[in-house]
Formats: structure tokens, sequence, C-alpha cells
């Protein structure tokens, strides 16, 4: 049985020995140093070719409040694919911008941005800012009459830039009603607004005034039809072949209620609202009174609501969309209203047109006009992961060194104390 | 079921608005025998100096002593013009030497813009029933002021459309009678009445 003391000296000579040829192993096969080079999102382009230059070794880490521009997304990419260790962290907002063009005369851009709640968007082009919003719930969105070359926007810190889409061209509006007030300044609104308008107005047992070219009733020749009354009835299926087709429709009034059109319709035609209106009342878009949507169809949205009913709705319809407005009387508004009420009747019936009108398929545009900055930050990055932690390589052999001679020294003492040489 | 057509009376201050008061009546009967417009059955009185008047795109203004808005009215009707209202004024004098004549033209130029000869094949005429010019009347036929046979409406268009028409041919005369009455006519004189409000309500 050995002693204790024996079995230590064993132990220093073998741990002197293992360490002596672990420092040998080392010598050979030199473990990698790990290096971590961190930049922020506003650092990430000027640091960009100098990263390239280091030895693919070298883990690159982004550390980013907002998502890269293209380029420097593209530029991270060919470096992850050139062999770098490439992470990123941080929380950009998860924005996404798209641009499509306005179906209007005047043209514009409708510029839809989906950010978080508690952003700040800013919507502009090359030559500055033009609009802003505070974004309450899902997004934004702005309509632009007017911009040049592209579209940028910021949401919070974030910049985004999409490309302007191209002009839709225009078509014409089928205007159809009884001989009346309304049927003539909706026509007349939506003329002095830049739309082609061709009306039907019902005189007259099969007498009808008809202004403009007559041609047949498809998206080939009109972007959209506004019914002002029952009327509409007498166009037959044509409405819903156009409709499916594409083609816009706009039910004013009591519209929505005739037998050809109801199948369109966003819902039911409710029993009118009448309002009490003094004499020295200022007249306003349907304060007489209109027709509430009743019934609202479950693949309808409700767009507008005057105390507890739904004044406008609206619902697809194959390609085409279909707008029920309550309204029946909006010419007091633009006769009788406050001042400013022309332009302001003018421009609301263009809008409601226009956000139903047909929008040919076009020639893609040659840049896009679509940006979600985040999601191709996970397509090329992957998801955020945390900073890889850097590593020196090889200890310092003089610690190994400096533990072999103290195992050593032990041994000796050991055996010399027992009198060993 | 549409708004209804309300024939309106234009009242101003200075003359005698109201010398043709069977008139709405009797137009009012012609639209609703010729058409399917929705027609109130009795007309209005549309004060000019009151932003009440807006409240009716088509006015009927007629006299035979001189016309001079006030400034509220001038106002108005000036709005109403550019809202898209139609202004029909008639001279019962049917005497382009008359005061209501010389008054009127240069009240619309003042309020609105001068007035011009509206060419005879314009839409107005061809709106419901087929008229070559505005229909003669009877007074005019019989001599009876100055003595013309007028070939011509004046009008101030707006935006391709008729804002202001000017007749001297004194319909205010000829169709102010009771309805009743037209079953003694051969041939309807109130027709270019038609042409009038459906021209309004459709251009």
């Amino acid at each position: 049985m050995r002693s204790l003391r024996r079995r230590l000296e064993l132990g220093c000579r073998i741990g002197a020995f293992a360490l002596l040829g672990w420092l040998i192993g080392t010598s050979i096969f030199r473990a990698p140093r790990r290096a971590v080079e961190r930049a922020s999102d506003r650092e990430l382009l000027a640091r960009l070719p100098s990263w390239t230059r280091t030895p693919s070794s070298v883990a690159l880490h982004g550390t980013l409040d907002a998502a890269p521009t293209p380029v420097v997304l593209a530029w991270l990419s060919a470096l992850r694919h050139a062999g770098h260790g490439v992470t990123w962290s941080g929380s950009p907002p998860a924005a996404v911008v798209v641009a499509e063009p306005v179906t209007a005369p005047g043209g514009g851009v409708r510029v839809n941005v989906a950010a978080p709640a508690n952003s700040r968007v800013t919507v502009g082009d090359v030559a500055g800012t033009i609009d802003s919003a505070h974004v309450a719930g899902l997004g934004a969105s702005f309509t632009l009459p007017l911009t040049v070359d592209s579209l940028i926007v910021r949401v919070n810190q974030q910049r985004q830039a999409v490309a302007r889409p191209n002009d839709v061209p225009p078509r014409a509006v089928l205007v159809v009603g009884d001989a009346g007030w309304e049927a003539k300044f909706v026509a007349g609104a939506l003329e002095e607004r830049g739309w082609k308008v061709v009306t039907r107005f019902a005189v007259a047992p099969n007498v009808d005034v008809r202004a403009g070219e007559q041609p047949a009733i498809d998206t080939a020749h009109f972007a959209a039809i506004v019914a002002i009354d029952s009327t509409v009835a007498a166009l037959g299926p044509a409405v819903q072949r156009f409709v499916e087709q594409g083609g816009g429709l706009v039910l004013a009034g009591a519209s929505a209620g005739a037998r050809s059109v109801s199948p369109l319709a966003a819902g039911a035609v409710g029993a009118r609202v009448r309002r009490n209106v003094a004499a020295n009342d200022t007249i306003g878009l349907g304060s007489t009174g209109f027709y509430p949507v009743t019934s609202v169809r479950e693949d309808a949205v409700a767009l507008e609501r005057r105390a507890s009913a739904v004044a406008i709705a609206a619902r697809r319809v194959c390609a085409g969309r279909v707008l029920q407005v309550g309204y029946d009387d909006s010419w007091r508004w633009r006769m009788a209203g406050a001042s400013g009420s022309e332009a302001a009747h003018r421009d609301w019936w263009s809008r409601v047109v226009s956000s139903v009108a047909f929008t040919p398929a076009l020639p893609a545009n040659e840049e896009k006009t679509f940006d979600a900055p985040v999601a191709a930050l996970f397509g090329h990055l992957g998801p955020p992961r945390p900073a890889p932690v850097a590593s020196s390589g090889n200890v310092d052999p003089r610690i190994p060194l400096a533990i072999i001679l103290l195992l050593l020294l032990v041994e000796w003492t050991s055996r010399r104390l027992r009198g060993l040489r | 079921m549409t708004t209804e057509f309300v024939f309106a009376t234009a009242q101003y201050d200075s003359g005698d608005w109201d010398s043709a008061p069977l008139l709405p009546a009797n137009i009012i009967d012609t639209i609703a025998r010729y058409t399917e417009i929705n027609v109130a059955p009795t007309g209005v009185i549309a004060p000019l100096s009151d932003a009440r008047m807006l409240r009716y795109p088509f006015l009927y203004l007629t006299g035979h002593l001189p016309v001079r808005f006030s400034d509220a009215e001038r106002r108005n009707v000036r709005r109403f013009v550019e809202r898209g209202g139609l202004l029909f004024i008639d001279d019962h004098n049917h005497d382009i030497d008359g005061v209501f004549h010389k008054t009127a033209t240069e009240e619309i130029a003042r309020t609105v813009a001068p007035l011009t000869e509206l060419p005879n094949d314009h839409a107005l005429y061809s709106s419901f029933f087929k008229f070559d010019g505005p229909p003669t009347t009877s007074h005019e036929l019989n001599g009876w002021g100055d003595n013309l046979v007028h070939k011509h409406l004046l009008a101030v268009q707006r935006r391709g459309r008729i804002a202001v028409l000017f007749s001297s041919k004194d319909y205010s005369s000829e169709w102010n009678y009771h309805p009743d009455s037209k079953r003694f006519l051969s041939v309807d004189n109130t027709r270019f009445a038609v042409n009038l409000v459906v021209y309004a309500l459709t251009a």
C-alpha cells in the first residue's frame, strides 16, 4: 500500500507531464482566435468597407434601432455568404410601405404605411417632407396629389424609400338616375374635378336625357358607375358583369334597394333618417338625413357611422368594389352649405368614386413600390441573436509553465524530505 | 324617391317680382304633365337677400320695374351661380328699351358677367322638346312692347352650362294663366318651360 505522500508525488509528476503535453499540443495546433466587430445602424455603412477586408473569422454584429437600407442589407448578406458570421440584435420598427396610384383624373399616389402603434410617420419625396401622422392603431394612409421622384417614408428613425407608381389612365364614370338635383350635381362635381362623365337621366317614360358618348358598360370604357336611385335597375345584369370585371359601383341613397343591384350591395336600405334642420342651420353632408345601411353583410365593412346607424359601407364583389352611400341629397351641402362647401362636395364625390374605380393591371414598375425592410432583414440575416462573445485564442504559456515548475518543485521537495535523491 | 324639384320665384327688393303670380302653378302643371320629374305641387318664394335662396338651384325672376340688387342680394346671386344654380330672368315688359331690360342686364353684368346671345342650336332647345330657337310669344307677334321678335335668348355660361338665362320674350305674360285654360290651346305654349327645367336638372 503506497503512502499518501507517494501518491501526491505521482500526481504532481503526472500533472506536470500532462501540462507539458498540452503546451506542446497547443503550440502545434493553435486554437483560432475569435474577434467580434460591432456597429450601430448609423455606423454600418461607414464600417462595411473595413469589415469586408477583415478575415472571415471575425464575427460581425449590428445593433439596429432601424432596419438597414437595401444597400447595407445586401452588403451584409454578401459578407455572410462569404463566410463571415453576421448577426444582428435590436428592435427596428416592423413597418411596411406600399405606394399605389390614385385612380382619379388628377392622378396622385396613395401611400399606405403599416407601423407599430405610437410610431411617428413622415412622408415626403426628394424635395422634402409632405405630411406626417402619429400611428394610433395599425398604420396610416396618405394621399399625395403631387410628388417628385421616389417617395421617402420615415417610421421613427427608420428611413424607407419606394418608387412612385405609374399613373392610371383615366376612364369615364357613368352617372345614372332620375332627372333631379342630386344626379345633376353629382355629375357636375365629378366633371369639375376632371372626370369624364357620361350621364343617363330618366325624365319621362322611355325618355332619358343622355350626355356624352354612350359606349358599352364594361371596364374598357368605364371606371365606375354611380347609381343615384333605383333607375339603375334599367341597366339590368350589365352592372353585375361590370363589377365582376373589376369595375366600381357606388350605390347612393336608396338605389341599393333596386332588385338588380341589391345582391351587390353592402347591406339593405333602411328607413330614411330625417333630421330636424332649423331654417338657419348650416347644411352639411348628411345633415338633412340619409338612408342607413342595415343588415350589413359579413364580407362588408362599415366605413362611416352617424349616431348608431351605418352611413357608408363597402364590399368587394369578385374583382370589383361596391360602396353603399346612404346620403341622397348631397346637393344641398354644395348649394346651401358653408363657405367652401362647393369644393368640399366636389372633392368628396371624387374621393368616393376614386375609392372604387377600376384600376387596370399596368406593366410592373421597374422600381419597387413596396418596402418591408424588417421582413427583408429576417430573410437575409435571420432572427435577432445576442452578439457573440469575443475570445482571444491560446492561453499565455507562462501560466502552465509556472504550474509545471510548481508541481515538479513539490514532487522534488517531498522526495528529498523522504531521504531520496 | 329623389328630392323634389321646387319651382322658386325670386323675390328682390327693388321691383315687382310677383308680376306673374299664376306662372309657377302653370309650369308645375306642365312639368307634371309631360315628365316623371318629382315636382313639388306648389312653388315657393325665395328672397334673394336670404341665403336660404341657395336651397333652390332653379330660380325664376321677372318684373316690369328697375332691378337693383342690394349687397346681400348681389352676394347671394353670385354664390348661387358659382355653386351651379340656374337663374332664369324674363322681361315682363317685352321691351329692350324698357327699364327692366336695361337695369336687369346691367345688374347681371355687375353681379355675374355680361350676357351674350345663346345660339339657337344650344342643348337647351333640345333637352326635351325640339325647338329651333326660343319659341315666340303672342305678345311679340302682336307688336306689343318693342315690336320685335327676339331671335335669341341671352345667357351667362359657366363651365359650359347656362348659369343665367335672360329672355326678352315675355314668357311671364305668355305663361301667366291658370293651368286649366291649357285645354283651349291647340299647342301647349308652356312646353319650352319643360326644356328649361329639364336642362336645369340634367346639364
